[in-house]
């Protein structure tokens, strides 16, 4: 059974009382200590950031060119905090509640309430460093909701609330670097973690510009490299996002949690053709203005402005009246698929349900008109003032809608589909963010631990800079203080020259195949295998072959793979390779934890386990546990149970109708 | 920031590129009214005076020499930068955007710089030189006791020349280019640009500074010519 | 839409490292939908090559949904290609007709040295950011975020020059290669909110300082940059920035 360390006491006091026990590290001594974080997203920018002005020496790792262009840079709604700033009720314990229940009850209470009680801070501190949050005219910061709640407690800067806060953290991470505090490693890929008796003590990485292995000693490693929703090589991930770091500290012998956990996001752009390299969100925030139907009769190919109101499914908010639009990602995501699956799609590939917004046009139209104190006027009159307050709010989402597909959203209302989005599962932590081995961490996106089964919209921001600006600080000092005797170790040591050679061989492996398929072709495969059998549904059969079909498909992989170029020299294609890899790992863990969970819950859903009007219906008796794997070799995991233990909520089944 | 250090950045060259233009554009300006003394049908007399009081005017002076100054030290910055620009792309493009992204006269600033230079060289020689350091015929005028330099057929005679006539309109077509940008540019490196007034700087740039004063010079040499 | 199939011909940079002397290979993608993103096309194309036994076209790409700023092509004499306010990601194949010839460049700047075909090398960006592109802040110092009321107009012209992606279209697209616009919509951003007063002045002077340091051009101000700026990055931000660097290089005493 795992140990998750949490502290005793009550709920809303285990993390006042943890920061108030926890072991420090004197600022002289900080100074020796050495920390390597990978990945400079928001988990990893603030981490690295925040770990710098504390005085620790860091050295941060990311495989782009810049820490700024990591993927957190295109989350889109915004994020959530307990501010309660719009007088509507909302509390940390509210933000707690409907995170936990929004997770369909699989994930543990003490991580999402200390969430809940940092969010706050979160949004204090982003304001400091000049993020140009969204404000009303009074000066004060605007809010707006977000699926699978009632309050309106999402902090926003347009569409693009990631990138301000990425770069917020992003300046914070190149103002330490300027004073030397962090050292940052750009185009530089983990390929590996140095173990020395037992604790995490270093990382080999690859310089992608030059190929050349680089050996780093660190007293801690933190992985914050993201989630790996590209094993389903279409997803709304950036191309480069990988499983690599994570998958490293799996092999290492960190335990990977509930890896079967995946978000389909409801709004996407559907895929156009078999070119389609990756797809493109559409954020859930549209969901607040925009409402979701389908033709009421099956192939229907007329035009969505030729189909009458009457002749109109609003299925979300037929089947869910409480939340309507609003529903959680999983809910909303498998509802779509249902209506397709069902012949109600529409556009050419009938894997598509509008989402329109005539409706809010007409609304913001009038309200605008009043606000002008216009009286008689036309309809027309109010569509464009309505289309000026919607540009105003979504204006770069349509855009980029309209970029892609060509076809003006203002007008005809947006096709979209689910698609992977998010995975909730990743590296098991405990308490205090620290993975089955000592002295390895995991942050944000890459760990596990605080959206269950389903993240709520805007909470991903929120968790990675939780975890980097104001956790970590305090849980790894309880770490450290036990290391402050602890030399920087020689890179010559023969543990560094081991995992050296180790990453050398692989790599030499990789080149030397030099068989007829492209990464690319493997990626797909996968990626389809993935989809079909360990997508949105998934079942006992399709599970133990998509099993199969990955093991054969990556002993193809290590007999046929084309890798052109030179390992000693900027070579893309080899880099690809060496996350194909890892994901063609991963993607069988997947499919084996969701073969092992046996019900359904959040983004995981097994067609086995549904209610009657096909709603996913949870186990509570069998499974309310943390799936965490050991991988022991090839296809070979052993499972350990982390039990969720509910003191403030009790479990029901979730109900947004 | 030291003032040595301030002028060395790429900005307060800029700056320095800007104040002397912007002072150059105060000084077209006067002298073209004064130059269109020239096309009175008087003999010569008011330009003649007017010529008689620049040269001799103790404070003019100063700032004719100071004038001299600034165009030097406008070019020499300009030049320096223009240096430093491109040495910023060491290898070229094959294809280039063109006029799609941005305007020809934007463009031609160093061309048109250039031939001004070259111009203000030719002119100076040919007038400002003549007039002080050369040979001068001389007229006298009712009302005025000495005989005054007869700058006024000089300049008549000059441009009896067809050649020279195309040179100084060419140059004043070179002028024209130059300033539609230039006036404009120098405002937006000090910071002025208002949606308020971006309208009015744009206007005194095109139509004051960009046509109006070099169509008021280049007229000079051509009506000059057409009344021969 | 309309959907239709262009065979093209592509007039590609290709240069093997840094050192390279580097030259345009001439090469055919057939086949190509309209619906592909530029960069899908490019995914064609070297999946061609790489079934041919060649070496890919290396490129910069993240995030393909147009805010990482990763990509950087200089695509028939225009930084990202023919449409306004795109990224090279989110430009579309329905730009192109078929038979048409696309010569496809690098970002050319001495500050931005290429690493590999099409790919250059940013890091002069990073140091800029570095030289004061920041609020002096330690996690932890924060007041409650309503304590500071901000204009909206203000802080909406500071989000609007927060939208960089830090791509370098403004210098690719300078013929001076000139990252004025780059640093003017960090420093307007900063300048324009309270937050960012107590370093205005230090912060424009040491920033402007470093972009002179790496080699970038000085502003002529042709308006390339904006024309080019996939987030259509405001020239107000230069005026912005020749005031805070004026007045600060007027005013401070050291």
């Amino acid at each position: 059974m795992l140990n998750a360390k949490i502290p005793a006491g009550p709920l809303n006091s285990k993390w006042e009382d943890y920061k108030g026990h926890c072991k420090l590290v004197n600022p002289a001594n900080k100074r020796n200590l050495e920390i390597i974080v990978i990945g400079t997203g928001l988990a990893g920018a603030s981490a690295a950031a925040s770990l710098g002005e504390l005085g620790y020496k860091v050295k941060a790792f990311c495989f782009q060119d810049s820490p700024r262009r990591a993927h957190s840079i295109a989350a889109q709604g915004g994020i959530n905090a307990a501010k309660n700033y719009q007088n509507d009720g909302d509390s940390v314990y509210r933000l707690f509640y409907d995170t936990v229940k929004g997770g369909d009850y699989r994930a543990r209470e003490a991580n999402v309430h200390r969430l809940a009680e940092v969010s706050g801070n979160i949004i204090d501190q982003c304001v400091a460093q000049g993020v140009p949050f969204a404000r009303e005219y009074g000066g004060l910061l605007s809010n707006r909701s977000f699926g699978g709640t009632q309050v309106q407690r999402t902090f926003y800067a347009a569409g693009q609330t990631g990138q301000q806060l990425l770069l917020g953290a992003y300046s914070a991470l190149e103002r330490q670097v300027a004073l030397g505090n962090v050292t940052m490693y750009s185009r530089h890929e983990m390929l590996d973690i140095v173990k020395i008796d037992g604790k995490a003590r270093g990382i080999i990485a690859r310089n992608l510009i030059t190929g050349q292995l680089e050996r780093h000693f660190g007293h801690a490693v933190l992985i914050c490299s993201g989630g790996y929703g590209n094993v389903f090589f279409l997803s709304t991930n950036a191309m480069g996002s990988n499983v690599t770091a994570a998958w490293k500290a799996t092999k290492n012998g960190a335990y990977f949690a509930n890896p079967c956990f995946t978000q389909i996001h409801p709004t996407c752009i559907p895929v156009s053709g078999d070119h389609q390299s990756k797809l493109t969100l559409m954020s859930e925030s549209l969901r607040n203005d925009g409402r979701i139907w389908v033709p009421k009769k099956q192939n229907d190919t007329r035009k969505a402005s030729d189909i009458p109101e009457e002749e109109r499914d609003y299925y979300l908010e037929r089947r869910y009246p409480a939340f309507g639009n609003l529903v959680p990602r999983d809910v909303a995501s498998r509802a779509a698929k249902e209506r397709c699956d069902a012949g109600y799609g529409v556009g050419t590939s009938k894997q598509a349900v509008f989402l329109d917004f005539a409706a809010a046009i007409e609304r913001y139209g009038n309200i605008e008109a009043n606000k002008r104190q216009m009286h008689g006027v036309s309809k027309e009159e109010i569509i464009k003032l309505g289309k000026e307050v919607v540009a105003e709010k979504y204006g770069n989402l349509f855009d980029m809608y309209a970029k892609i597909t060509g076809e003006n959203p203002y007008e005809t209302p947006m096709r979209i589909y689910p698609a992977v989005h998010y995975t909730m599962g990743g590296l098991w932590v405990d308490y205090e963010l620290q993975t089955t081995v000592p002295g390895l961490y995991s942050l944000g996106e890459a760990n596990f631990s605080d959206h269950g089964a389903n993240r709520l919209g805007a909470s991903a921001l929120m968790q990675g800079l939780a975890d980097g600006y104001f956790v970590i600080p305090y849980t790894i000092g309880n770490y450290l203080a036990d290391e402050i005797r602890v030399k920087a170790i020689s890179l010559d040591h023969p543990a560094f020259a081991d995992a050296e050679s180790k990453v050398r061989d692989t790599i030499a492996k990789l080149m030397s195949i030099k068989g007829s398929k492209s990464v690319d072709h493997f990626h797909k495969k996968l990626g389809k295998i993935m989809w079909d059998k360990c997508g949105m549904a998934r079942n006992e059969q399709g599970l133990k072959e998509a099993i199969e079909e990955i093991r054969a498909l990556r002993a193809e992989f290590w007999k046929d793979v084309r890798i052109p170029g030179d390992e000693n020299e900027f070579n893309p294609e080899l880099e690809k390779a060496g996350r194909v890899a890892d994901f063609l790992e991963l993607g069988e863990l997947m499919c084996q934890d969701a073969l092992n969970r046996r019900e359904s819950c959040g983004g995981h859903f097994r067609e086995e386990s549904q209610t009657d009007d096909g709603e996913a219906k949870r186990d509570d008796e069998n499974f309310s546990y943390v799936a965490a794997w050991e991988y022991k070799g090839p296809s070979e995991y052993v499972l350990h149970k982390e039990d969720l233990v509910f003191e403030e909520v009790k479990p029901s089944q979730r109900s947004y109708k | 920031m030291k003032w040595s250090q301030f002028f060395n950045t790429s900005i307060g060259k800029k700056l320095l590129v800007g104040a002397t233009g912007l002072f150059l554009c105060s000084f077209v300006l006067v002298h073209l009214v004064g130059n269109l003394q020239l096309l009175y049908k008087d003999g010569g007399k008011a330009f003649n005076s007017y010529a008689q009081f620049m040269g001799h005017n103790s404070l003019i002076q100063f700032i004719a020499w100071g004038l001299k100054i600034v165009i030097l030290l406008h070019a020499f910055i300009a030049i320096q930068l223009t240096l430093k620009n491109r040495a910023a792309r060491p290898v070229k493009y094959a294809v280039n955007p063109g006029n799609q992204t941005s305007s020809w006269f934007s463009r031609q600033m160093a061309i048109m710089g250039s031939i001004l230079f070259i111009f203000i060289v030719l002119h100076l020689s040919q007038l400002w030189g003549k007039f002080h350091y050369g040979e001068m015929p001389t007229q006298t005028y009712e009302g005025i006791a000495e005989p005054l330099k007869d700058l006024y057929t000089v300049t008549y005679d000059l441009f009896t020349n067809p050649l020279m006539v195309l040179i100084y309109v060419i140059s004043m077509i070179a002028l024209s280019f130059h300033l539609i940008h230039g006036f404009k540019s120098a405002c937006q490196t000090f910071g002025l640009n208002h949606s308020k007034y971006n309208g009015i700087i744009n206007f005194i740039g095109v139509w004051i500074f960009g046509i109006l004063i070099p169509v008021g010079f280049a007229a000079i040499p051509v009506i000059i010519y057409l009344n021969k | 839409m309309e959907h239709y199939n262009m065979n093209l011909t592509l007039k590609v940079w290709r240069q093997k490292n840094r050192n390279d002397q580097g030259r345009f290979e001439t090469l055919q993608a057939k086949n190509i939908s309209s619906e592909m993103s530029f960069l899908e096309m490019f995914d064609v194309v070297n999946e061609d090559l790489i079934n041919d036994g060649k070496e890919p076209i290396a490129f910069d790409h993240d995030c393909r949904e147009g805010i990482c700023g990763m990509c950087s092509m200089h695509i028939n004499g225009r930084a990202h290609g023919p449409w306004d306010g795109t990224t090279t990601c989110q430009l579309h194949m329905r730009a192109f007709k078929d038979g048409d010839t696309i010569t496809v460049e690098p970002w050319r700047a001495g500050a931005f040295p290429v690493v590999k075909d099409l790919t250059v090398d940013r890091s002069a960006f990073d140091r800029i950011i570095e030289a004061g592109g920041y609020i002096s802040v330690n996690t932890g110092n924060a007041q409650d975020a309503n304590c500071l009321p901000i204009d909206k107009h203000k802080a909406d012209l500071a989000f609007a020059a927060a939208a960089c992606i830090g791509c370098g279209a403004c210098v690719a697209a300078c013929k001076n290669s000139s990252a004025m616009l780059f640093v003017s919509a960090k420093v307007s951003q900063l300048a324009l909110l309270p937050q960012g007063d107590p370093e205005r002045k230090t912060r424009a002077l040491n920033m402007v300082a470093q972009m002179d340091k790496e080699g970038f051009g000085s502003c002529t101000n042709t308006g390339a940059c904006e024309a080019e700026c996939p987030k259509e990055i405001s020239l107000t931000n230069i005026a912005r920035l020749n005031r805070e660097f004026i007045g600060a290089g007027l005013t401070t005493e050291k």
